[in-house]
This record gives C-alpha cells, sequence and structure tokens, in this order.
C-alpha cells in the first residue's frame, strides 16, 4: 500500500508540474509564435472548400486580381494566418473554437477558460464590460490613415452611431447584425396574421408555429404582446425611441407575471420550442410559421427554394409591433490578452481581416447573415445577388416579362445614393404610401422596355433582400434587447414556470387523492415487503433453551 | 529488466478515472448545493427544492413518463422474450439480433427518424406530447429490458414447469406460480435499467417536441442560467433518489443471478 500512495503522490506531483508549466510556456512567446485562441457561435465564419460555381463575380480590389472575384477557397481562418503572419514579423497560430449560446460561453469563461477573442451577442457584451473583462481596443485600431484598419475605414455608421450609443465602440467591433421575425410560408398564412407576435398564440395556427427555446427570445415577443396596443400607438420614428425601448426592455414584476400566463398560453399552442430544428422543419413544411432570426431567415428560404423535393416559396415578415435589433460583435478579453502587445496586435488584426470587404463577403455568403461592413464590394454583392436584371445578353437570368422594379433604398447604411433596383415582386409594399414611376432604365444594354417603378413606401414582408437588410421603417421600430441585470433571475425564474409542470395549475383535490393513492401504494407495499418482521411475532425459546442457526 | 505489475498496480488506472471523473465531480456538486452564489454554506437550496410546486411537479412529471416507459416496455418485451426463450426455433439469435441491432446506432439518428415516422402516421406530432415521448424512450430502451428478461427465462429450469404440468396446473397457472416468478430477478434488472434512464433523457423530449420540462432539462436550465447551486441540489437529489430506487429492486433481485446485466454491462 506505501508503494501504491507513493506511485500515487509521484504522479500528483508529476501532473501538477506539467499544469504549471503550461502557462509558462504559453507566456514565454513574446517574440515566437503567438496563439489566438478565438471562441465564434458554431457555423458563423467562411470554412472555405466552395464549389467552382460558386464563385461570386464581382470586381474585387483587395486581390492581387481583381477579375477573380470572391471566392472562398481555404477556410477564413488559414487565410487570416497566412495573411498575418506575410505582414508581421512575428508569427501567430489560432485555436478556434465554438459555442452554442451566449449563456454557453459565459459559463465557459467563468469555468476558466481563456479565450483571447470572443464574439457574443450585444447583452452579453454589456454584462461582459459591466463585470470588466472585456480589454478595450487600442488607439490605434481607430486610425483611419492605416488602411489595413478595415474595421474602422468600412464599418457602416449607421452601426458605429447605435454602438456610440451604448458605449460600446470602445470594446467591441460589429461582425453581424439583423432583425427578428417570422418566416412563413404565403400561400397558407394570411398577412394579418402574420404581421403581428400573436401569431404564436393563434389558435387557427395551433401547433403550427414554432418558438425560440431561449427565455429573452420568446419575452421580447411575448412584449410585443403584451404591450401590443401600445406600441402600435406610438408614432414611428426617433421621437419614440426612448419609450419603445423601455417598453421592450420591461421588467417590471407584473409584466413579468403577465409574460408568464401568456408563455404558458403560447406553450399550449406552438409547435416547438426550437433551438435549430426548426429551420428543418420549416423547410420540410412540418410547419408554417417560425419565429427567426433574419440570418437564419435567409437560410432557410434559401434551403426552401432550391429544396428538390418540395421547393417552396417562404417569406420573411417583421410584425407591427416591434423587432429586436441585434448584434454580434467581436471583443477581446482581459484574462486572454493579459498585457500582451502582440497578442492584442494580433487580436484586432483578426478583427480587420473579417472586416475586409471581400471577406465580409464571403462570410455573409456563407452563412446567410448580414456584415457590419458597408464598402461598395458588399453593395455590388448585393447587387449581383439581388439586383434586376436588364441587360437582354444575361440569357440565365433576364425576363422581358417582368417590368415592375422596386428601388429599394439602402443609404441608411451604405451612405447617400445607395439604392437598389430589385424585382417588386419580392417585397410586399404599402400600396397607399408607395410612389409610383414608369422609367427606361435598360438603356445601356439595348433595352427599351419601360419599367414601372416603385420607391418609398413602407415594407413590412420580402424575400431574403428585405431579412438581410430591413428598409428604414423596419429600423424605425426596432429595439435592442438590453442585458436584464438584476432582473436575470427573475426572468429564468419565469421561464422554469412555464416550463414546467406546475401543480397549481390542477384541481387541489384531484392531486391530493391521486398523492393519497400513491403513498397508500407506497406505504401497502412496504408492509407486504416486511410482513413477518412486522406482523408475526418471533418465536420466542423457553427459558433455559436457545435456537441453533442452522 | 522484467515489467511486472502486482494486483494493486493494475488498479491505478481505474482508480485515476473514479477520482478523476466520479468522486471529484460528486464532492464538486454536493459543494455547489449546499453553498449560495457568495460560496456560504447554505440549506436554501433544498428548503426551495421541495418547496416549489415547479420542480415537484417536473419530478412527478418525470416520474410518470419513467413509469409509463417502464411498463409499456415490459409489456412489450416480456412476450418477446418468452417467445425467444421457449420456441425451438433455431435461428431464434437472428431475431434476437433484431432486437438488439438498433442499440448499434447513436440514439439520436434513431430518435431523428422516429421523428419522421411519427409525423407520417400522427400528421402533427406536437399534438401528442407525451405519447410521443412514451413511444420515444421505448423506442431507445426496449432492448435493455429484453435483453435481462431472455436471460432470466433462457435458464429456467424446465423440469420444474414439467413437474407443475405433471401435478395437474394448467398452462395459465404453470406460467403464473412458476415462470412468472422466476422471471422476478429479469424483470427487476429490466425495470432498473428502462427507469432510472428514462427519468433524465431530456434529448429524446427536445427532439419529439415535448416542451415540457423533466428533471433533466430542469438541471439543465439552471446551468444555462448560472445557476450553479440549485441546478446541483436538484442532481444530488435525483441522486439520492436513484440511489434508493436501486437499493429498493436490488433487495428483489436474486444474488446469483446477475447474466442479465452482465449481457449489457
Amino acid at each position: 500500500m506505501k508503494r501504491f500512495k507513493r506511485m500515487l503522490f509521484t504522479g500528483a506531483a508529476l501532473s501538477l508540474a506539467a499544469c504549471s508549466a503550461l502557462p509558462l510556456f504559453g507566456c514565454s512567446s513574446e517574440s515566437d509564435v503567438i496563439t489566438l485562441r478565438i471562441a465564434n457561435w458554431e457555423e458563423y465564419i467562411d470554412l472555405g472548400d466552395w464549389g467552382e460555381d460558386e464563385l461570386i463575380d464581382i470586381e474585387n480590389e483587395f486581390t492581387e486580381n481583381p477579375e477573380d472575384g470572391v471566392f472562398g477557397e481555404n477556410s477564413m481562418i488559414d487565410d487570416f494566418v497566412e495573411w498575418f503572419n506575410s505582414n508581421h514579423d512575428y508569427q501567430v497560430q489560432v485555436e478556434y473554437s465554438t459555442f452554442g449560446t451566449n449563456e454557453d460561453l459565459y459559463n465557459r469563461l467563468s469555468l476558466g477558460d481563456v479565450y483571447d477573442l470572443v464574439c457574443p451577442s450585444d447583452y452579453m457584451i454589456m454584462k461582459l464590460v459591466a463585470e470588466d473583462e472585456v480589454e478595450p481596443f487600442s488607439s490605434e485600431f481607430f486610425d483611419t490613415s492605416n488602411e489595413y484598419n478595415y474595421y474602422t475605414n468600412y464599418a457602416s455608421d449607421y452601426i458605429t452611431g447605435i454602438f456610440d450609443e451604448y458605449g460600446w465602440n470602445q470594446y467591441a467591433a460589429c461582425y453581424m447584425w439583423g432583425t427578428t421575425g417570422i418566416v412563413y410560408n404565403p400561400d397558407k398564412v394570411d398577412n394579418d396574421s402574420v404581421s403581428t407576435w400573436n401569431i404564436l398564440r393563434d389558435e387557427d395556427f395551433n401547433r403550427q408555429v414554432t418558438i425560440k427555446d431561449n427565455v429573452r427570445d420568446a419575452y421580447f415577443a411575448t412584449l410585443g404582446i403584451i404591450h401590443g396596443d401600445e406600441l402600435l400607438a406610438l408614432p414611428a420614428g426617433d421621437a419614440s425611441a426612448q419609450e419603445r425601448s423601455d417598453l421592450l426592455n420591461d421588467t417590471s414584476d407584473e409584466t413579468i407575471a403577465a409574460a408568464e400566463d401568456m408563455l404558458k398560453e403560447i406553450k399550449e399552442n406552438v409547435y416547438s420550442f426550437e433551438t435549430d430544428s426548426g429551420k428543418a422543419d420549416m423547410v420540410t413544411g412540418k410547419v408554417l410559421a417560425n419565429y427567426q432570426w433574419s440570418g437564419d431567415a435567409v437560410y432557410i428560404m434559401d434551403e426552401a427554394d432550391g429544396d428538390e423535393l418540395n421547393p417552396t416559396e417562404l417569406w420573411y415578415s417583421v410584425p407591427d409591433e416591434c423587432t429586436n435589433l441585434w448584434f454580434d460583435g467581436w471583443v477581446m478579453l482581459k484574462d486572454g490578452i493579459d498585457g500582451n502587445d502582440q497578442r492584442k496586435e494580433a487580436a484586432e488584426a483578426f478583427v480587420n481581416f473579417l472586416s475586409r470587404p471581400d471577406n465580409a463577403v464571403r462570410n455573409m455568403y456563407y452563412i446567410g447573415y448580414t456584415s457590419s461592413i458597408a464598402s461598395d464590394l458588399v453593395f455590388d454583392y448585393m447587387d449581383w445577388n439581388y439586383g434586376f436584371v436588364f441587360d437582354p445578353s444575361d440569357e440565365e437570368y433576364f425576363d422581358e416579362e417582368l417590368t415592375e422594379v422596386y428601388e429599394y433604398d439602402l443609404s441608411y447604411f451604405f451612405g447617400d445614393g445607395y439604392s437598389l433596383y430589385v424585382d417588386a415582386s419580392v417585397l410586399e409594399v404599402d400600396t397607399e404610401t408607395v410612389e409610383e414611376s414608369t422609367r427606361l432604365l435598360g438603356e445601356e444594354y439595348g433595352n427599351d422596355i419601360e419599367y414601372t417603378v416603385y420607391t418609398g413606401g413602407d415594407i413590412n414582408r420580402g424575400r431574403q433582400l428585405f431579412a438581410q437588410y430591413p428598409p428604414e421603417n423596419i429600423i424605425a421600430r426596432s429595439v435592442v434587447m438590453l442585458d436584464f441585470g438584476d432582473k436575470l433571475s427573475d426572468i429564468n425564474q419565469m421561464w422554469i414556470h412555464v416550463r414546467c409542470l406546475d401543480l397549481m395549475d390542477y384541481n387541489p383535490v384531484v392531486v391530493g387523492i391521486v398523492a393519497a393513492v400513491v403513498a397508500v401504494v407506497i406505504i401497502g407495499l412496504v408492509l407486504y415487503h416486511f410482513r413477518y418482521r412486522i406482523f408475526i411475532k418471533k418465536y420466542k425459546p423457553r427459558k433455559g433453551y436457545k435456537i441453533i442457526q442452522s | 529488466m522484467k515489467l511486472r505489475f502486482n494486483r494493486k498496480q493494475l488498479c491505478i488506472p481505474y482508480a485515476a478515472f473514479l477520482i478523476l471523473f466520479v468522486i471529484v465531480p460528486l464532492l464538486v456538486i454536493i459543494y455547489y448545493a449546499f453553498t449560495n452564489g457568495e460560496g456560504q454554506f447554505t440549506f436554501d437550496n433544498f428548503v426551495s427544492f421541495f418547496s416549489s410546486t415547479n420542480t415537484i411537479g417536473t419530478l412527478i412529471y418525470s416520474f410518470a413518463l419513467a413509469i409509463t416507459t417502464t411498463l409499456v416496455c415490459l409489456v412489450i418485451a416480456y412476450p418477446t422474450a418468452y417467445i425467444l426463450a421457449r420456441s425451438g426455433f433455431k435461428k431464434k439469435y437472428v431475431l434476437l439480433l433484431l432486437f438488439i441491432m438498433p442499440m448499434w446506432i447513436n440514439f439520436t439518428l434513431r430518435i431523428t427518424a422516429l421523428k419522421e415516422i411519427l409525423t407520417a402516421i400522427e400528421g402533427n406530432i406536437a399534438a401528442y406530447p407525451f405519447l410521443n415521448s412514451v413511444i420515444g424512450m421505448t423506442y431507445d430502451f426496449l432492448p435493455f429490458m429484453i435483453l435481462p428478461l431472455y436471460t432470466s427465462l433462457l435458464k429456467l429450469d424446465k423440469s420444474l414447469m414439467e413437474a407443475a404440468q405433471d401435478l395437474g396446473a394448467s398452462k395459465a397457472r404453470v406460467f403464473l406460480r412458476v415462470t412468472l416468478p422466476l422471471s422476478v430477478p429479469g424483470i427487476i434488472s429490466g425495470i432498473t435499467m428502462v427507469l432510472l434512464p428514462s427519468m433524465t433523457n431530456y434529448v429524446v423530449l427536445d427532439m419529439l417536441y415535448n416542451s415540457t420540462y423533466i428533471m433533466g432539462s430542469l438541471i439543465g436550465s439552471y446551468f444555462n442560467a448560472y445557476d450553479w447551486n440549485n441546478g446541483s441540489m436538484i442532481s444530488l437529489i435525483l441522486l439520492v433518489i436513484i440511489f434508493i430506487v436501486t437499493l429498493v429492486t436490488n433487495r428483489f433481485s436474486d444474488k446469483d443471478d446477475k447474466s442479465g446485466r452482465e449481457v449489457i454491462l
């Protein structure tokens, strides 16, 4: 035994020594190889390996030969390492890992996992900043004169404006952003139903709508229902922004209680609380409508269009009450960077590399979400993707039957003068406010068709373009959902009340009777099992005799 | 030099495994269960478990689901095992294999397939959450019920039954008074192997769209909300419940009859 103990001790000592030595090796690399530890969402970056027919044929000024277009040959991470190592005097390698939810990431951080650069959502950025975990970007990062500072040079003013409002710019670089809404099948769901969050509890769609299986998204939609009348009564635009934000960040006790009742009602009506399965269920037609984030909505619509067995045209709707404007952003963590300037430089370079417009396009193409980058290249990509084809020589896409064009205004994001001519049939424009004109648009291609051009007007439903870049009337009713703060545990408790079977929901008499029956059965079984010991007296020998055990 | 190990040294890998993955996590769970967020000792988590109608409701729901699953498994498995064990059919191993084969495929894949089958049969599977959960779990755990029953029925001494028949017992009586009592150890080990895992197997519920939590998902939701303390307390209570159930069932099982378990474990 002594030997065994000694061996155990030696083993423990050895492993301890190994553990303590590891970080030493990690830190001593001031001039050798920097290991950048990055954590990102699953399937949230281009992993390369595109098929040859997937080439995005637009002029790409960021490669040696602009004619090559945008193409994902290798994974974005490998490309970054190659790019970084070719223009720095030290080397970097990337340790890339993924997470499934913000909470998952947060739990991992609190359990002691160390990352240099992570990509949480807005509220989690707030939480991490409040807990003083985030390393602010260096002043070099914001230097617009450096052409390699792609984020500072190309991020949309619209995005940085919002980040500025919340004081995030110093800490976070927006990666992707979007809205929340409902993907639906227009053949089977009417416009009135899909224009409100009430669809989640609409009995016409009993067990045919899905909701997100996370408390924040569910709570947001529920607030949209509870405060629906107040939200609809608010005037559109900036004047009511604060009021709207207050209504949708309402965490008062009464509202939480009301949300609990509402969510119980929703639970009885929806098909499922889903984390990922909703996409497939929507594409295969198991459900008719689906609460989604805009990027996943694009993915679902693409998949349903291309479904071999049963191609379906799905649409995306933003309910009239409100939509959640969300952001995922890169933040550096103090624990990981640990005062190492080279590591910080490498982390900032990674953000910049992803923000290089051609890389932003690659990521957008690969994952379906909308990048925060607003350069001409991204606009060209949108044009390549959704732009109207006026050129009759383009046999694949030109259709002379299509004569209705909508001028999609993207100036809020890309800057003045950026608007896109798109096929009007992919958008549902409010007919009362839209302006109509007739124009010749394809003259440069020798196309003399007179097009009916629509401009302005509210758009509440549409297809991929609408999901990727919400028009201004949608932006006007969007709200950033802040961190729950102290109310987090109350809201989580509310969620547990919703999801668990609650005895209080049942008639106390019935509960009592069932409990009594169960108790009687258990007691009966126990008594039966010990019947000999309890009911039958033990044989006692007479004085002077004893029982001989066999 | 000759490499020689004595028995104690051969235990080292297992001892290390045991300490690292069983003892230490258990201690961590106990620590969290009896502390609050600030790390102070408290019984609050324990009290809040038993004072909430939600957690008790979830416990009851889990039990109801697990007991129903076990009963359904038993009803399906007993006749199957009986026929397999009794029949003189030469290819019965093929039949047995057919029942065990699904175990070789990952259960999430099987449930995904089941989802499609159920959709084809029921139309909208979300309308029958409890039924579907029972079907899913039965699908998952049936082999665990068949195997111990099969082995315990297989080694039944035929002469006992013949003796009963010689003494004038009808077939039904032979079954009720001889076969059934002698197969109780098999039934018990089958029940343990189905009842306990089905109380926490929330992946099946998730995949088949049952949006009501069972114990496993309740623990998960606490961990997701960074509440390690309450989550650990529920895990600990579940552990104690499982321990009690195992104690009770072990009283019934035949001491020399571990054959049913040996096949699987």
